[in-house]
């Protein structure tokens, strides 16, 4: 243990220098970001809906191009690749949406092999046909968000706690260095959320990921989160551990909506 | 005017259009008495009607159940074959028409052509394409196969186009985000959303071919139409009763069957 | 069934649990499709070297349909309006008698079985018989003209019109039934005031629906002698008088075209 305690050196994973992003309709979404996270670490992302937190996420992957400074993820500068590239570097990174995202007119085995397809070769690209390989990781993705036994089922029979899980598991398939999650519960009830983000943290903590998710219950983001950012009109206002978050941080983030965002989470019915 | 007298003329309007086109095809109807030509029925007809009853409640079992080139049997299994090669070619001809007149893949002038095309190709009866491919291929089953195929293509290529409209491309995103190129999301993210409804689109035009390739044998477009034509003219009515007992099970149990697998691919 | 005959195959995931994964059926369909092209091919004599030798025939024909010969139109207005009238008979009617079949074909309405059944496979069958098919026989029994088409196209919207007229009786709800029947209504008054105008839209739109479609079915029933335009195209096609066919094509899509309109937009006003 204390030997562990020495080795375990903090290696950056995520570092943005001076990020901007400026939309091509000059709406600014991002201003002089400076951000350093390290491996294992469990961060949320709040603030309001528009305040830039999906934006921020989805530059870690290039889903979005910064327009200056830099953005170095694993030892990759994001801002430099091209082409093929930026697919073999996204390969390495998992990503989770609000919406699923997923085949439903087919089974879950199915959607979770779609995370080979980059890899497979052209006859296999053509067929359609899958090594016994990837199947059993495919599988062991499964088993590790715990519905191995829905494997042959097809996806729209599945719940909506479910189908989150099987993108999950479609994503821990990829054997990704960081997770990224965009509002991973927002369509979600309260009983399912809990059960995708004990998930995720039990993800973080067996396989030491980096998970960084936005979300927008406040109330989760400091149950499970080691770390917050709080993010207000493209600047990062808040970044610091969940346990220092007090009202006046959360009131500041929210621009003195805080009492709104949590009262119409009740009513959404989506409080954890 | 009291509240209550209000309320009783404040009806939905809904009614009102009930009672319109009520109206319209009452007055329509009346009209079609004068038009119809009710003198043509003769006393002969009801010892005709009489011995069709007798012909289907006796009919001639061995032609039914006869499996050599002249008996019901293989008709029935020659109308299957017609429908079911017409309504592969059908669908393969579909394809084409069907991204063409997507306005979404195609300009617009494109795809407005094309779908004026193809509301005529729909519009123009199948007896009449198959007295037309009668004139190219000549008598038989091969000119029934060509008639369904093109009669095929409308409905088919329509319905495809609707399904690429209605596809769910969110997925697309989490192709994106996993490092795919277009063309893995369309091999992995498309076709296996496409396929569940392309086939159960081509399964429920099969089940309405199979009753258009049953009467295209009167044009001598094969089948079993031309027997049941020929049964009828010599006025052998146990003939008759054989065939369209045997038409009428048939179609139920491909309705049947097309039912429960168009269930079974979109619902899972 | 099919996983008697292909038992599930077991994987063993490296963590030592197992999960039983059913064969794929792709593999089979695959098969069996294939097998039944080859058969259609053989049952049909289909040979594509005669549709590229002769294949442009029917484009020579089309060809020869444009442009249409106008001389030919004033023959056409007497069959046309044939054709549209024995559609309109044909449905008016078959709608008509097609309520107290559905009625009968309802179970939740009608609690004796044997009537329901009945009712039903009536309505099967006569949905089954092709248009044409019930013409022909219509035309030996009533004699040959429009009357013979009226009942084929009667029996047609009857069939069709019973049979989703009878689901949509079933899907009603009940409750408005049950409680007249508990204050002392006959179960038909009872069916007519709580029921009927539950199903009466929808009831109003599968007819013209019907309707719409029926325009198409007459046009060829002319064929078989059942009166109507079919006759003359026809005649048209078998004196290679194909400018004449291309008149009467023409003026049948602007018919259907405008029938459809008119009719699609009271549907629309309906639901």
């Amino acid at each position: 243990m204390v030997f562990s305690f020495f080795t375990r050196k903090a290696i950056d994973m995520i570092e943005f220098t001076n990020v901007d992003k400026v939309y091509p309709n000059k709406v600014k979404a991002l201003e002089n970001i400076n951000l350093k996270i390290e491996k294992g670490e469990f961060v949320a992302v709040i603030g309001l809906s528009g305040a830039g937190k999906s934006t921020l996420i989805r530059c870690i992957n290039r889903m979005h191009d910064i327009t200056s400074g830099s953005l170095v993820v694993d030892g990759t500068n994001v801002g430099k690749l091209k082409g093929k590239e930026i697919r073999n570097f996204r390969k390495k990174i998992g990503m989770i949406f609000q919406s699923f995202n997923l085949i439903t007119r087919t089974t879950v085995i199915k959607n979770v092999l779609v995370s080979f397809v980059p890899q497979l070769s052209f006859w296999r690209k053509m067929t359609g046909i899958f090594s016994k390989e990837h199947k059993l990781q495919a599988l062991t993705a499964l088993d590790q968000v715990g519905i191995l036994e829905k494997a042959y089922i097809r996806v729209d029979q599945l719940s909506g706690g479910q189908q989150q899980r099987v993108a999950l598991a479609r994503t821990l398939a990829q054997n990704p260095t960081i997770l990224l999650a965009d509002e991973p519960i927002a369509s979600l009830d309260p009983v399912t959320s809990k059960q995708v983000m004990d998930d995720f943290k039990r993800i973080n903590q067996e396989m030491d990921m980096t998970v960084l998710l936005n979300i927008h219950h406040v109330e989760v983001a400091l149950e499970y989160a080691d770390r917050i950012i709080g993010v207000r009109e493209g600047q990062i206002v808040y970044d610091g551990s969940a346990n220092e978050v007090t009202d006046e941080v959360l009131d500041y983030i929210y621009k003195g909506k805080i009492g709104e965002v949590k009262q119409e989470m009740y009513k959404e019915g989506a409080y954890v | 005017m009291n509240a209550i007298e209000k309320q009783l003329y404040a009806k939905p309007s809904k009614n009102s259009y009930i009672y319109v086109i009520s109206a319209v095809l009452l007055g329509l109807m009346i009209w079609s008495l004068f038009v119809i030509d009710f003198g043509s029925m003769e006393e002969s007809g009801w010892a005709i009607a009489k011995n069709i009853l007798l012909g289907i409640v006796t009919p001639d079992l061995d032609f039914l159940l006869d499996f050599t080139t002249q008996g019901v049997m293989y008709l029935l299994v020659e109308t299957i074959a017609i429908a079911f090669l017409g309504t592969i070619l059908g669908a393969m001809l579909a394809i084409p028409f069907a991204f063409l007149s997507a306005s979404n893949v195609v300009p617009k002038p494109v795809a407005f052509i094309t779908r004026l095309l193809l509301i005529f190709i729909r519009t123009v009866p199948s007896l009449v394409y198959g007295l037309m491919f009668v004139r190219v291929a000549g008598q038989g089953p091969f000119t029934g196969v060509l008639t369904i195929a093109l009669i095929s293509i409308g409905m088919l290529a329509k319905l495809f186009v609707d399904a690429i409209e209605d596809l769910d491309t969110s997925i697309f995103e989490s192709m994106t985000s996993i490092g795919c190129t277009t063309f893995e999301k369309i091999r992995f993210g498309i076709v296996p959303q496409l396929i569940a409804i392309f086939l159960s689109i081509g399964i429920y035009r099969f089940d309405m071919n199979l009753r258009e390739a049953s009467i295209l044998g009167l044009v001598g477009a094969g089948g079993i139409g031309a027997p049941l034509i020929f049964a009828m003219n010599a006025y052998r009515w146990n003939e008759v009763g054989s065939i369209l007992i045997g038409l009428v099970i048939l179609i139920l149990i491909v309705e049947l069957w097309s039912n429960y697998m168009r269930n079974k691919l979109v619902r899972g | 069934m099919f996983d008697k005959i292909f038992p599930p195959k077991q994987v063993v995931l490296p963590n030592g649990k197992t999960v039983s994964e059913k064969r794929s059926r792709t593999p089979l369909i695959f098969v069996t499709v294939l097998i039944a092209v080859y058969l259609s091919i053989r049952f049909t004599n289909f040979e594509f070297s005669l549709l590229a030798k002769r294949g442009h025939e029917f484009f020579a024909i089309i060809n020869e349909m444009i442009p249409p010969k106008w001389e030919y139109l004033p023959h056409l207005w007497q069959p046309l309006l044939d054709t549209i009238m024995m559609s309109i008979l044909g449905s008016v009617l078959g709608s008509l008698v097609a309520v107290p079949i559905a009625y009968l074909a309802a179970s939740n309405i009608v609690k004796n079985k044997v009537i329901v059944m009945v009712a039903r496979i009536f309505l099967s069958i006569l949905r089954t018989m092709p248009t044409l098919v019930s013409a022909l026989i219509a035309t030996f029994i009533f004699g040959l003209g429009t009357l013979a088409g009226t009942i084929a196209i009667f029996l047609f919207t009857l069939a069709y019109v019973g049979k989703l007229l009878y689901e949509q009786i079933e899907n009603a709800s009940m409750g408005a039934f049950e409680a007249m029947e508990s204050i002392g209504i006959t179960r038909i008054q009872a069916f007519r005031y709580a029921i009927f105008p539950q199903v009466l839209p929808n009831y109003l739109s599968t007819s013209l629906f019907c309707f719409e479609g029926n325009v198409r079915y007459a046009a060829i029933l002319g064929y078989v002698g059942a009166g109507g335009i079919g006759l003359l195209l026809d005649e048209g096609l078998g004196w290679r008088d194909y400018a004449s066919v291309g008149m009467i094509l023409l003026m049948l899509a602007i018919t259907v075209f405008l029938i459809e309109t008119v009719s699609e937009y009271f549907r629309k006003k309906l639901i």
